[in-house]
């Protein structure tokens, strides 16, 4: 099975507001095509920074906002498959565009693809991908 | 690191949300879905059901944790007391990398869903107010 090594599927949750400029960096390495679900989501409860620097800060507007737990969060999903070659320029890019540096900024997950099929003509694996 | 994806009913939801939240597992992420599943859909008198609303919820975590964490989604996501039919679905699938963006650190096996440093939670704000006292 070394197909297996071929392909890796990379799902990423960024923020809403950089999908443009993901987009455009995606097709500046040449990996045009993938697709986005809008979802909502929570991480390990520091995502927002501002409210919780007021709620530090003691103020008791911020601190009621808080509620029983991190709220979940719009995001945007990304699911790019690539050949394994091309993942580390993938991720690269991605974490480029969207790091600000603040929590909430998402997650990469890279996971294994054993087939690809090309729906309109049959194609498979890695020809299917190109 | 393993995926966990998990179809339930989009009533359970919140109900899984929580009691992941309960277990030391806030890192979920939900997205509405439309499926059908074994038993062909819903039949409604004459009309046949098969897109039900469903809520797809997945997360990453250590391999160590899939069995906790499986078993605490099947227990939130069930309905009455052995089930039933459209109750959901669970999936595994293999991670083999994990990136934080804010970071661009690449997440070792053990820093996966650590969540020992909510600082979100209420009670981290609180304590922290006191302690500043």
């Amino acid at each position: 099975m070394s197909k297996v090594e071929e392909m890796v599927e990379i799902i990423a949750v960024v923020r809403m507001n950089k999908m443009n400029e993901t987009k455009r960096a995606l097709s500046e390495i040449g990996v045009p095509a993938f697709s986005a679900a809008k979802v909502m989501g929570r991480g390990k409860g520091k995502v927002d920074y501002l409210l919780l620097k007021g709620a530090e800060a003691g103020y008791d507007e911020a601190i009621s906002q808080l509620g029983p737990g991190p709220k979940l969060f719009p995001k945007r999903l990304l699911i790019v498959a690539v050949p394994t070659k091309l993942k580390d320029k993938v991720i690269r890019a991605i974490i480029r565009v969207n790091q600000t540096g603040e929590p909430g900024d998402g997650k990469i997950f890279v996971m294994p693809v054993t087939n690809v099929y090309r729906v309109r003509t049959g194609e498979t694996d890695i020809v299917a991908l190109s | 690191m393993l995926m966990i994806r998990a179809i339930v009913r989009p009533s359970k939801a919140s109900d899984v949300m929580a009691a992941l939240m309960a277990a030391g597992y806030p890192a979920v992420t939900k997205l509405d879905v439309v499926g059908r599943g074994k038993q062909r859909g819903m039949k409604v008198g004459e009309v046949t059901y098969d897109e039900i609303p469903k809520e797809l919820l997945f997360t990453v975590v250590g391999d160590k944790d899939k069995d906790f964490v499986v078993e605490t989604i099947l227990k939130a996501a069930r309905t009455g007391e052995k089930g039933s039919f459209g109750d959901g679905k669970i999936f595994i699938s293999p991670v083999q990398e994990v990136y934080t963006v804010s970071s661009g650190v690449k997440e070792e096996e053990s820093s996966v869903d650590d969540a020992s440093d909510i600082v979100g939670a209420p009670v981290a704000v609180e304590k922290k107010k006191e302690a500043a006292q």
